[in-house]
């Protein structure tokens, strides 16, 4: 606090200066741009002159924000997901992300037309997938093709859990579960997966930004059939194509995100279909930092909440000035860090990580505890009250510090969901307030479907989402429910939240963003360091 | 009824505060005076002295059709007229606002017929028909619901409940709605969406901190705080746990 507020952060009062938005270095970039964009163009565009009353922002202090679990201070403007290149890449390189299994591929190929699937004719497969699957051909004479500078972030990569064969295969092609994953976690991992062999599909970013989500599958699909076709040396388009085809699109596809129905209408891969549980698993940082739950789970909860809140509510399903920091009151300023490692303190001297009962006593404890801890540290430090000066912002960070912690206790998720629902109860009655209207129904009548068994009320926590029917509409929320999904797990040392197929696909280096550090890669997206993939300078005039 | 209504939990000032404005037989305590006319320019739905206007005419020459709800439930004054809706909204400074949101809907639920709350953190905001809705607006701001530093009447633009008070004691408002002047009296001079009155409306002096925290309804460490209400934090565990049981299999 003392690096945003020039004042004792147990002060209780301040001189306001109104001084506008000259406060603010990117405001006033913000207002030059607008006044050029107006003369360029002979339309008026942005003009803080014309907020409520001729009155601009900034009559109070307009604050930087420190990227929680970093030492950097950005604008907020630029924790906006359209200033922010990393943020835009985060969710590119899960829209853009399809996982195909081989093995109903190789049956066919084996059983039904004789011919010999070996590490070798896998490895050659893959050099030609490697050329197809960002827009080249394989078959065909006088094809156009990408160019593969536009393109440079797709790839296929394969995984097994079968260490035999993953050292047969051309290891530029591998991902190494040994070597990605502490020796447990790959244990884990690989006894889950078994034998099989996945291939982990990146389409282009460039693809994704033009088209959507739903396309990924496609064309993922069809250069792998392609792919197939060339390096098994089929006929283009014999009856067994079909059944390639088939369990490419389908049969062994894992998409990232559900199909939703049509009042969401949007299709898949998109945010509003990503579980709770599957966010968690594309977070990587439970195997860089496997001692360390809070993190892993802060780092959910910061990406579940860029997702869903600044991406998903706030632009798919909305839009405009949107819903940033309702989601940066998780990820910045280490407020929820803080109460947080509270929480977690607590649990480890009272019960023990992992170890507590899972029952209605033990949710009440904690879940009183790491809320009535939150709410003192906000009453006692009114700069911190001021940084979260919304209810739905304390509301979602109280109710995620008891949330995740209750889950680390006991090992469950759906208990940690539990206390989330008892923190909104406490915060309510203790200052009288909340959250936004929305609050009102989802938090308050939450508790009573944490363990029904009704279907359209119940669901463990690791396979809700935000389509979820009363998460649906409220941002502040979605974030904190995925880091609550992943929390038990990482404190019992789980090498996976909900899929271990997706916990080995983003355990990838080659990866535009960095997915085991989301909150530091934020923080570079907002200080202009981090470079996105998909860029179009090759083909646009040079400025 | 087989059971007296308690309202609410707890023995703490702040329990016992919260109680007496949730009971409707608790007679609010007035503070200051305010004109018919100060009502309606803080409000701002309409010129001082002008005609109500309608959406609707009035209930008598409306044939409506038989109808037992109606029978039951007598209109109140500015639906039997055919008022339009309108709203006064507030928002409570949480350094030791005589209000706070929740409070607000549940008392404006137990005092008053034919009023839409609606809560939320920065602001609490009652639509009800024209003329009641001054009548009620005047209540509030007259008596002891209201500080005119600490709370607000805002239409819009409310940021500020949960920012640190200016050093004169006054809660922010970005829209500078009020002012506190040297006589120590707090005068409103914009209404309730920012447009500036043509005469500024005198709202007293604000409560001292004393007496705030005497009043106040919101629990605060450096106040009471809300974990050393048993009772209340007990009664919320209860509910609760029970809503959650409940919830798996009524039976358990």
């Amino acid at each position: 606090m003392k690096k945003k507020f020039a004042e004792d952060p147990t002060s209780q009062t301040t001189k306001y200066k109104y001084e506008g938005y000259t406060q603010s270095k990117r405001k006033v970039e913000f207002k030059k741009a607008g006044d050029a964009i107006a003369k360029k163009r002979g339309i008026s565009a942005y003009n803080p002159m014309v907020h409520m009353g001729g009155i601009p922002l900034g009559q109070r202090q307009l604050t930087p924000y420190t990227v929680s679990g970093t030492d950097i201070t950005v604008e907020g403007d630029d924790l906006h997901f359209v200033n922010n290149a990393a943020m835009q890449q985060f969710w590119d390189d899960i829209r853009r992300t399809v996982i195909v299994g081989l093995d109903t591929a190789h049956q066919t190929l084996e059983k039904r037309l004789g011919k010999a699937v070996t590490p070798e004719t896998i490895s050659n497969y893959l050099a030609v997938l490697n050329h197809a699957m960002p827009g080249a051909a394989v078959v065909q004479e006088h094809m156009v093709e990408t160019h593969p500078l536009l393109t440079d972030d797709c790839y296929v990569k394969v995984f097994t859990g079968d260490d035999d064969l993953a050292d047969s295969i051309d290891k530029q092609y591998v991902i190494d579960i040994n070597k990605a994953f502490p020796k447990d976690q790959a244990a884990q991992l690989k006894k889950a997966i078994g034998k099989s062999l996945w291939q982990a599909v990146h389409i282009p970013t460039a693809v994704v930004r033009t088209c959507d989500g739903g396309t990924t599958s496609r064309w993922s699909a069809m250069q792998i059939g392609m792919s197939f076709i060339d390096a098994y040396k089929m006929c283009a388009g014999e009856a067994a194509v079909a059944d390639l085809a088939f369990a490419a699109k389908h049969a062994a596809m894992v998409e990232m995100g559900n199909l939703l129905p049509a009042r969401r209408a949007r299709g898949p891969n998109n945010p509003g279909g990503l579980s709770f549980g599957f966010i968690a698993d594309m977070v990587q940082t439970n195997r860089k930092y496997p001692d360390d739950p809070v993190k892993s789970t802060l780092e959910v909860v910061a990406s579940g909440c860029m997702l869903y809140d600044q991406i998903w509510l706030g632009s798919y399903m909305s839009g405009g000035v949107g819903f940033t920091q309702y989601a940066t009151a998780a990820y910045t300023d280490d407020i929820l860090d803080d109460f947080t490692y509270y929480g977690y303190d607590y649990i480890k001297g009272k019960y023990g990580v992992g170890k507590a009962k899972c029952n209605m006593d033990v949710v009440n404890d904690i879940g009183t505890e790491v809320t009535l801890y939150g709410i003192e540290q906000y009453e006692k430090y009114p700069t911190t009250l001021e940084d979260h000066f919304g209810g739905s912002q304390r509301a979602t960070v109280l109710s995620a510090a008891a949330g995740a912690t209750t889950a680390m206790a006991t090992g469950n998720a759906n208990a940690g969901l539990s206390a989330w629902y008892l923190a909104m109860y406490l915060h309510k009655e203790a200052w009288g307030r909340l959250g936004f209207f929305g609050y009102d129904l989802q938090d308050q009548c939450g508790a009573t479907n944490v363990f029904s068994c009704r279907s359209d009320e119940g669901a463990i926590d690791e396979l809700r989402g935000p389509n979820y029917p009363n998460y649906a509409m409220n941002v502040g929320h979605q974030g904190g429910y995925a880091g609550i999904a992943g929390a038990p797990h990482f404190a019992r040392g789980d090498a996976w939240v909900a899929s271990p197929l997706i916990k080995i696909c983003f355990a990838d280096k080659n990866l535009a963003f960095d997915f085991t550090e989301p909150r530091k890669e934020f923080a570079r997206g907002a200080i202009r360091e981090f470079m996105p993939a998909g860029e179009r300078s090759l083909i646009i005039p040079a400025k | 009824m087989a059971y007296k209504a308690q309202y609410y939990p707890g023995k703490t000032s702040v329990a016992q505060n919260r109680k007496k404005m949730m009971d409707p037989a608790y007679k609010l305590e007035k503070l200051r005076s305010l004109s018919d006319d100060d009502v309606v320019l803080m409000l701002g739905h309409r010129a001082p002295g002008s005609a109500y206007k309608t959406a609707h005419p009035p209930l008598t020459e409306a044939n409506e059709p038989d109808d037992p709800v109606r029978k039951i439930v007598e209109p109140i004054a500015g639906a039997k007229a055919g008022d339009r809706i309108r709203y006064n909204q507030y928002t409570d400074s949480m350094y030791f606002a005589p209000m706070v949101p929740y409070l607000r809907s549940w008392a404006a639920a137990t005092r008053y017929r034919g009023v839409d709350p609606g809560t939320l953190s920065g602001r609490q905001i009652i639509e009800t028909r024209e003329r009641d809705l001054e009548r009620i607006t005047k209540e509030i701001m007259e008596t002891e619901m209201f500080d005119p530093a600490r709370e607000g009447i805002r239409g819009c633009t409310v940021h500020g409940h949960s920012l640190r008070l200016n050093e004169n004691g006054m809660m922010f408002d970005m829209l500078q709605r009020v002012v506190l002047d040297k006589s120590g009296k707090v005068f409103q001079v914009k209404d309730q969406v920012g447009d500036p009155l043509d005469r500024k409306v005198d709202l007293g002096k604000p409560m001292s901190e004393a007496e705030l925290k005497k009043r106040t309804t919101i629990y605060r460490v450096d106040g009471v705080a809300f974990r050393s209400d048993d009772e209340v934090v007990g009664w919320v565990q209860r509910v609760f746990t029970l809503r959650t049981k409940c919830g798996f299999s009524p039976k358990v």
